[in-house]
């Protein structure tokens, strides 16, 4: 019980993060500090270097080496925060020349924090519709191929199975040749969200057939069905919810994949304008030997993920009782 | 739910007497293992943190399990802290030995497989290298001065009227498989480059004058006589593209019409011969080439030891470059073969530090980041924007605008120097400082763009023009090459500052260039044009407005009036033989280029490159490939 | 059963067409051809044409399509635009390094992945269940690339293995497998994270079942019931899954294949496919797509083992 709530409290957090980014992000999405190129994490302070307690407060940033790329904290020169001031809940008071970094800066001279929160409404709404998307067709054409059977299971099989296999990539360029040059991001949304439903379906599809298979010799179907239970009902009402299981894992297996897999289509230019943030391809800009060995708080992403994902887990996973035979004596 | 039916079996009392007696007789058991008395055995129902109750009962199965993974943990952890011992012996700096000794091999990392082993058939990164190694020219540009250095032509002396070279060749060369090189492997090769089966345009469109093949005449076997279709200034410098291939090899194959199978990967490797300094002797799809030094090479040095010292050159297939990175740093590697990136310079200098790889500046690059717009007339004929995008002033208040102090800050990290044109510093030659250099002014910027009707007109801070278009554009550029990204996202900033909207597109790099190929479908462009020779007579494709490297406007019909003139300055440079003149008319050209700016560049970034620090006698050039471009010289250090 | 093979060998013979058909012509409707992508922005319309007729690419689409097919049902699949060599050879060459690696990934994750799930999924209490699960998670959650990286640098700092490619020069079977421990680990990691969650999920299910608890009143020791009776009916979901990973697996994955510079069917076919070698690419899709249809067609028949209630 306490996990779910633990899982469920994340969950709610995190949401009211992403919904909130505007007041809680210290900066815009595309405010660059140029002498700041993968600046490390400004820490904030609340003693300072003498022992005395004081307002929080952050050091500045100064470059000892611009082609190595590495800073020094000025300590001579606290720069206090301010809060609730601009629409934004915490901010330094001398924004340009020493920004509040929490997570950093990118190798643009982004803040990275910022840049997180606001990515978190794109990385994972997109994901979350998607994988949604995923388990609905999944869903739907897994347990009509599991119950009826035969060539309908067969061809339906086969059908997911050419899903798997075509090249997306060529597939993806095609549909981005056909569009316009700049294409808005709310097309950009949509079309992703139905080709990652659709690519992430096979999977589920499967899963879900062979479930239905098994459960559909049971006898609670027989016994839906001797009461009158139309074909459609039982498969709905009776055999689907066996595979709740099965789905809420794949939940956890698919979020992650379509957050990087968004940044994957981006190759082929299928991805958003470069005035949003997302968290796959802020992953991408981290995913080379010089960033993440020396910049590890470009890796910040991937830690959202897996705790995004951590909490969907504790909250949807039904727990079992354990395989064991209580003794009373 | 299958589960939801059942009722709580567990949670029932077990009254019966099989359940009860099941316990007893298990608590018996486990008394009589343990050899403690059936009351304490008791103790042991309730659940115990489990390897206190190993270690209590003597189960100590697991808790050897735990001990040897924690044994385990801590090797990984020491390991772990233990920093790599440093390869190379020498300081970081020197790169020449005394006396270089024969022998060692080189490993280096390339990036893609060759598709063929001849340079007529393709012309890729790969393809080109292997070219390198295993044939040679008549005569070489030395990639350091980009001077013309005779190489199998030993001497060669120019006509009176400068439009033919009687060159006399090096006498005593064979092939690596014996055979002996006369000037019919020169005319055979020439001939080669033009034939269509054989490839043609690959090498034989570099090789034209006017659109017309060159000639050559062999009148004995160690003499050439090369005519010019017109009088070409530079030269001999043309023939450093054409690499000498052996006659009794490839002319069966070129009369059988098969030429592009003869030298192609699925060729024997036996059949490959050359006038390089290495062989192919092996090849392993996706993983590595090796080659081999050719015995019968014909240079040597000045000491009289026959060239090249190396035994052999490995050249591994790693398509990342994390991974070629890390292979240089813990020294499974020798050198890369293409230049560093600015973000991996911190790793490199950290390890060239520790001594275990040599780090090179190589000067300011000699193409320079360009950003173009597409001027093709009719380009934008249906857009409300035609009045102002293609105009001048619009060029002009864009290089006023950008700051390159702040491009080259982001781009590439400070390492580099503003430009103004496409010709660099790092060109001594046909570099001139008076070509105008526009400072960065964006009130200036501003006036030239109101000049053409485009202001601020309902105080948004955004230009519109006089019908409310807004002054916005996009760029197209390559995704995943990160310079150009950043590039990109400078220039759409200092534009904003000025009111101009900028919109970066990222492509795919197939699509980009199919787009800018066909000048249709983009606005404007950032893109890196190759420059490999500073001459400006090689790069003929991109000034004259019949070439179809005229990226801006391709296939024009219709030249404007200072195409024409740049056109004319070109073809005047060409047939002067008069250097101090053919400077002159060049700077003419750069001039009336930076007057209309049909491409912006903004800034040249400095090349790096790094080797392991026992490679010595290193030649390194600031185009690619930096340093196995003079293979035969590199030695191991002893 | 034997008519159920038959069936299933026609329709995979289907598969493979049209997933090839699909990708020629998707090919042709992308931006951009071969042609451009060689040549570069500084070729004349004139040499690119020219290439584009020696290599056919200029006939009409049904024209080339029509020639293809003819040549696909005699096996020969064309040859490569870029390097000449024959399709098959290059699949052929490059689905055996990659088949090495899934085999090993496939072996190692079944044995290590499965078994974590079970212990897992029987223990929804306590810290080691609880680790593991989250240890999956955070495997899951990790990008592929990242994944492959990490290792990679890993191999790097310690100088125990090789840090990319798939052989030294002159190396044997050890030196083979030297190489392969960053790249199977790269596959094998996620890949157990994923069957332990699966299993982990599908054992707790079965183990809330009335026949696990009749069993266990019967006396029949705990891990017996629990490694013999129950993951019988555990094995439902992953056998089902367990062909797709399958012909995933041998199609290779370009993210840990290009890290680690291993040759296989993954890089082979992104670079085609950046290249736009059409024929190689189709070659790729239909390679992928046989291997996918024996993937299924093994656990389609090892599910009807495993599961005795799935009729068929």
């Amino acid at each position: 019980m306490s996990a779910r709530r633990a899982g469920g409290a994340i969950l709610v957090f995190t949401a009211l993060a992403t919904l909130g980014a505007s007041v809680l992000a210290p900066h815009s999405i595309d405010a660059r500090f140029a002498g700041l190129l993968n600046a490390p994490p400004t820490a904030i302070h609340v003693r300072d270097d003498a022992g005395n307690w004081r307002a929080p407060f952050i050091y500045p940033w100064k470059r000892v080496s611009q082609l190595e790329q590495q800073y020094e904290a000025d300590r001579s020169a606290p720069i206090p925060l301010m809060w609730l001031t601009a629409g934004h809940l915490a901010q330094s008071s001398d924004d340009a020349r020493a920004p509040l970094l929490l997570l950093g800066a990118d190798s643009f001279g982004r803040d990275v924090f910022s840049r997180l929160l606001f990515g978190a409404r794109l990385s994972l709404g997109l994901s979350l519709l998607a994988a949604v998307g995923a388990l609905l067709i999944g869903g739907l054409a897994g347990g009509i191929a599991g119950y009826l059977g035969g060539t309908v299971d067969d061809a339906m099989m086969r059908a997911s199975d050419f899903v798997l296999v075509l090249p997306a990539m060529y597939v993806a360029l095609a549909l981005r040749s056909m569009m316009p040059l700049q294409l808005p991001a709310r097309t950009v949304f949509l079309l992703l969200t139905g080709i990652f439903a659709i690519i992430g379906s096979p999977f589920i599809t499967r899963g879900v057939r062979a479930i239905v298979r098994t459960e559909r010799t049971l006898d609670y179907a027989a016994a839906a069905r001797s009461l009158g239970a139309g074909h459609v009902r039982v498969l709905t009402r009776h055999l689907l919810p066996a595979t709740r299981g099965f789905m809420v894992v794949e939940l956890t297996l698919l979020l992650p994949a379509f957050i990087v897999a968004e940044a994957t289509l981006s190759y082929v230019g299928l991805g958003f304008p470069d005035t949003m943030a997302s968290w796959g391809t802020m992953l991408q800009d981290a995913s080379s030997i010089s960033a993440f060995a020396d910049f590890p708080w470009l890796l910040s992403p991937a830690a959202a993920m897996f705790i995004v994902v951590f909490a969907l887990n504790l909250t949807l996973q039904r727990g079992s009782r354990g395989l064991h035979y209580e003794r009373p004596m | 739910m299958a589960s939801d039916e059942v009722p709580q079996l567990n949670k029932l009392p077990a009254n019966n007497l099989a359940m009860s007696s099941y316990t007893a007789v298990i608590r018996r058991k486990f008394a009589r293992k343990i050899n403690v008395h059936d009351r304490f055995a008791r103790t042991f129902d309730g659940s115990v943190f489990w390897p206190l109750s190993q270690l209590l009962t003597g189960h100590s199965r697991n808790l050897r399990g735990l001990l040897a993974n924690a044994l385990a943990v801590t090797c990984i952890g020491v390991a772990c802290g233990r920093t790599p011992a440093p390869g190379g012996t020498g300081n970081a700096t020197s790169t020449n030995v005394a006396a270089p000794a024969r022998g060692g091999e080189l490993l280096v990392s390339i990036r893609t497989e060759p598709q063929s082993f001849s340079r007529f058939a393709h012309a890729d990164a790969t393809t080109d290298l292997v070219n390198y190694l295993t044939q040679a020219r008549l005569v070489r540009i030395n990639r350091n001065t980009f001077e013309v250095e005779p190489w199998l032509a030993e001497s060669w002396t120019r006509s009176a009227d400068g439009s033919s070279y009687t060159v006399k060749l090096r006498p005593n060369v064979t092939f690596s498989d014996g055979h002996p090189f006369t000037s019919a492997d020169v005319e055979f090769s020439l001939a080669l480059a033009y034939d269509v089966k054989g490839g043609g345009p690959i090498i034989g469109e570099g090789l034209e004058v006017g659109g017309k093949p060159i000639k050559a005449v062999a009148p004995d076997p160690l003499t050439v006589v090369i005519t010019f279709p017109a009088v070409y200034a530079p030269g001999m410098r043309i023939f450093d593209d054409l690499p000498i291939v052996p006659k009794h090899k490839l002319e069966a194959a070129l009369k059988a019409g098969t030429f592009t199978e003869a030298w192609s990967l699925s060729a024997s490797l036996t059949d490959i011969a050359g006038l390089g300094p290495f062989v192919i002797s092996s090849y392993q799809p996706g993983q590595r080439l090796v080659f081999a030094r050719n015995e019968r090479y014909f240079r040597r040095d000045a000491s009289g030891i026959q060239l090249p010292y190396l035994d052999r050159i490995i050249l591994d297939i790693v398509p990342d470059q994390s991974a070629q990175m890390l292979r240089l740093e813990a020294g499974q590697s020798d050198m890369l073969a293409d230049e560093v990136r600015q973000e991996d310079y911190s790793r490199l200098k950290r390890a060239a530090d520790a001594g275990r790889v040599q780090l090179f500046d190589l000067g300011v690059s000699l193409a320079p980041d360009s950003f173009w717009f597409n001027l093709k007339a009719g380009a934008f004929a249906k857009d409300p924007r035609s009045g102002w995008i293609q105009r001048d002033e619009l060029r002009r208040a864009i290089s006023l605008a950008v700051d390159r102090k702040a491009y080259l800050d982001t781009v590439s990290l400070g390492a580099g120097v503003p430009v103004f044109g496409l010709v660099t510093p790092a060109s001594r030659k046909w570099y001139s400082p008076e070509v105008p250099q526009t400072p960065h002014d964006p009130a200036r910027a501003r006036q030239l763009l109101a000049s053409i009707g485009l202001t601020d007109r309902n105080g948004d801070g955004l230009l519109e023009d006089a019908r409310g278009t807004p002054a916005r554009f996009s760029i197209s550029t390559q995704k995943g090459r990160t310079a150009f990204e950043r590039g990109a996202v400078v220039i759409r900033d200092e534009l904003k500052k000025i009111g101009v909207t900028v919109d970066v597109v990222l492509l795919e790099g197939n699509a980009l260039v199919g787009r800018l190929a066909s000048g249709q479908g983009y606005d404007a462009a950032l893109f890196q044009l190759g420059v490999t020779d500073p001459e400006p007579a090689t790069q003929l494709a991109l000034w004259l407005s019949s070439g179809p490297f005229h990226v801006w406007n391709s296939g024009a019909k219709t030249p404007t009036p200072w195409e024409k003139q740049i056109d004319d300055l070109m073809a005047r440079q060409i047939s002067t033989l008069d250097e101090a003149e053919r400077q002159r008319l060049f700077v003419e050209v750069q001039k009336i280029f930076a007057e209309h700016l049909p491409i912006l560049n903004f800034a040249a970034p400095t090349i790096f490159a790094a080797t392991s620090s026992r490679v010595a006698n290193l030649t390194p050039s600031v185009v690619r490939p930096q340093f196995l471009w003079a293979a035969d010289t590199i030695a191991i250090k002893r | 059963m034997f008519w159920y093979v038959i069936r299933r060998l026609v329709f995979a013979a289907f598969l493979v067409f049209a997933v090839s058909s699909a990708s020629l012509i998707v090919a042709r409707l992308a931006p951009g051809d071969y042609a451009v992508g060689a040549m570069g922005l500084n070729a004349t319309p004139e040499a690119m044409r020219e290439l584009r007729a020696r290599l056919g690419l200029d006939r009409p689409i049904a024209e080339q399509y029509v020639d293809w097919l003819s040549r696909a049902v005699r096996f020969d699949f064309g040859r490569s635009l870029a390097n000449g060599r024959p399709v098959i050879e290059l699949i052929a060459e490059s689905a055996a390094n990659t088949a090495i690696l899934a085999a090993t990934a496939l072996f190692l994750a079944t044995l290590i992945g499965l078994p974590l799930g079970v212990f897992s999924g029987s223990k929804p209490r306590g810290v080691v269940p609880a680790a593991v699960r989250t240890a999956s998670l955070f495997l899951l959650s990790m990008p592929p690339l990242l994944t492959s990286l990490f290792l990679v640098f890993f191999a790097a700092r310690t100088g125990w293995f090789p840090i990319a490619g798939m052989s030294s020069i002159g190396g044997g079977f050890l030196d083979l497998l030297q190489h392969m421990v960053v790249p199977v680990g790269a596959l094998t990691l996620p890949l157990i994270a994923m069957f332990e969650r699966l299993q982990s999920q599908a054992t707790s299910e079965v183990i809330d079942q009335p026949f696990v608890i009749a069993t266990l009143a019967r006396g029949v020791p705990r891990t017996r019931v629990l490694w013999r009776d129950a993951l019988k009916a555990a094995l439902r979901p992953i056998a089902s899954v367990y062909g797709l990973v399958v012909g995933t697996l041998l199609s290779g994955s370009f993210a840990v294949e290009v890290i680690t510079a291993w040759p296989g069917l993954g890089r082979l076919m992104l670079d085609a496919l950046r290249a736009r070698d059409v024929y190689l690419v189709a070659g790729c899709a239909a390679a992928a797509s046989v291997f996918l249809a024996a993937g299924t067609l093994f656990s389609d028949l090892a599910l009807v083992l495993v599961d005795p209630r799935a009729s068929e």
